[in-house]
């Protein structure tokens, strides 16, 4: 009993050490507190902007930004997926192609983007889109061409054919692999956000960051990034618990970590 | 429950490119006969064993089912795997009804019960020991109510106890069901307590292919099954028909 309570604690010792730490350095004043505010400050500034609601408008942009680019590329990345997993015609046809691009680092497309797409939403949305779209893709194919021989044989023996046989076999078969892209994705997507929120913009976290440095508001650029770090764990534990609710057949995954 | 199946392969032939895997196979099975198949490893015993389950296709040669084309027969044929093939992501009820449409619960927690577990079945197939999970795929393939129910080494996995149990529970099933039924199997005991026939593949041609017509259940301390047991494993090792041992009793 005591154990777990002690496990459960154990994770958290060296963020609150290191948050006591920063707190006792910054109230030292060494370094002058709008250059390194401390964290209480931060979580003042922070208060401040989830009373006046500025907070959720960014935050809710930012949001909005990510699921609809979550979306849009994880469907198109699952959809390839799928198709070039089940049929080596459609493989063949566009597993090089798909590669070749997947190559270019997405981020590197930025002022292309913004030449080609402006400067409003679809820009930042369509970074997101191609930053999401491969890991999902590379992940469904490999899933559904690992799917093990013997049971979509023994599938084809019980007379399951086309969908009966994707949906009973060849689609929970891949599945542990797909969350292994999802949650890869997730991170890539708020890496990209990160990055295309730079675009000049007048709403996201992003926005917030950029315009709290034109004005030295140091506190508002950490709240900023512990924002984007929250948002990234609170993703993962959503895809954790997807993952935990639709694999709980695998042994594996009925530990609680 | 469909009528069992007569097989008949004629001059049957697979290779495998340039690998002649079985060679003119003349083999007639007749309506509710247990047949072994023995033979070493890698000498076709699993695909002939396939060819019939029309999981390949003979590469010349001719497979009837009741002097019918295998290909417009309509026979069911179901099979057990040396591993048990249960979809880990499905229950073991819905393991065992895989395939089936409509009301199939009350059928499958029937048969689930005559291989004793029916208790089992809102578990998932990770929670089962191996010798659990062979008699799931013994109740999946059931099920299907076959003509022919193939058995391509379906215990070679299990411990000697759950063994011998499980070929006491495939012989009475096979004995109330009248299916046609092939075994491949490595443990010659084991082909002379269950099969009526026991045919060894070597080198992809049948190389003996006896009759043993001890009354069951079988002991062996009677009929000279250990004997013949001795004979068997003899002439899989250093070969040499001895006209004698054809039809031991
Ligand atoms: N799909 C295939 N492609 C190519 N070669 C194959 C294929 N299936 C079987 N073979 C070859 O055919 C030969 C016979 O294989 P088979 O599986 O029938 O042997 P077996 O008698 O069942 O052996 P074991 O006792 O080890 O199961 C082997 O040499 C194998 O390599
Ligand atoms: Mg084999």
């Amino acid at each position: 009993m005591r154990k777990t309570w002690f496990n459960r604690f154990l994770p958290w010792i060296i963020p609150i050490i290191i948050l006591v730490v920063w707190q006792v350095v910054a109230a030292l004043e060494i370094v002058t507190p709008s250059l390194f505010p401390s964290p209480l400050s931060v979580l003042v500034s922070g208060w401040q902007l989830t009373v006046s609601g500025e907070l959720f408008t960014h935050v809710g942009a930012s949001l909005s930004r990510a699921v609809i680019g979550m979306l849009i590329g994880g469907l198109i990345g699952f959809a390839l997926g799928i198709m070039n997993g089940l049929s080596d015609t459609s493989y063949r046809l566009s597993d090089t192609t798909i590669q070749m691009i997947r190559n270019i680092p997405h981020l590197a497309l930025l002022p292309l983007v913004i030449v080609w797409l402006g400067i409003d939403e679809s820009a930042k949305i369509f970074l997101v889109v191609l930053g999401v779209l491969f890991p999902i893709y590379v992940n469904t194919f490999h899933g559904i061409r690992n799917v093990d021989p013997g049971l979509v044989e023994m599938g084809r023996m019980y007379k399951l054919k086309g969908w009966k046989l994707f949906k009973a076999v060849l689609l929970p078969g891949a599945l542990p692999s797909i969350f292994v892209g999802v949650r890869y994705a997730l991170g890539v997507m708020w890496l990209t956000l990160i990055v295309a929120e730079t675009i000049p913009t007048e709403q996201g976290i992003g926005y917030l960051a950029t315009n709290a440095r034109e004005f030295m508001q140091t506190d508002i650029i950490i709240l900023s990034i512990i924002i984007y770090a929250l948002l990234g764990k609170l993703a993962d534990l959503i895809a954790q618990f997807g993952e935990n609710r639709a694999l709980k057949w695998n042994a594996s995954y009925n530990k609680e970590l | 429950m469909e009528q069992a199946v007569k097989i008949d392969m004629i001059d049957g032939s697979k290779s495998f490119g340039e690998k002649n895997v079985l060679k003119k196979i003349n083999l007639t099975i007749e309506k509710g006969q247990f047949v072994a198949i023995i033979g070493k490893s890698g000498s076709g015993k699993s695909t002939l064993l396939r060819l019939v389950a029309d999981l390949e296709n003979l590469t010349s040669g001719e497979l009837l089912f009741n002097n019918t084309p295998l290909k417009e027969s309509k026979v069911n044929i179901t099979m057990m795997y040396q591993d048990s093939r249960l979809l880990p992501w499905k229950k073991i009820i819905d393991n065992v009804g895989l395939g089936l449409d409509g009301q199939w619960k009350d059928k499958a927690a029937g048969v689930l019960d005559s291989v004793g577990l029916l208790g089992y079945k809102d578990e998932w197939p990770s929670t089962l020991s191996g010798g659990q999970k062979q008699r799931v795929a013994l109740a999946r393939a059931l099920i299907h109510e076959p003509s022919l129910l193939m058995l391509d080494e379906p215990l070679s996995a299990l411990d000697a106890f759950t063994r011998l149990e499980m070929q006491n529970l495939i012989e009475e099933i096979w004995q109330n069901n009248g299916f046609t039924a092939l075994l491949v199997t490595h443990d010659v005991r084991e082909a002379i307590r269950l099969a009526d026939r026991i045919v060894l593949i070597e080198e992809g041609q049948i190389a003996m292919d006896i009759v043993i017509d001890a009354p069951r259940p079988r002991h062996f301390s009677e009929n000279n099954l250990a004997l013949l047991e001795e004979q068997v494993l003899e002439r899989i090792m250093y070969g040499e028909v001895q006209e004698r041992m054809k039809k031991i009793k």
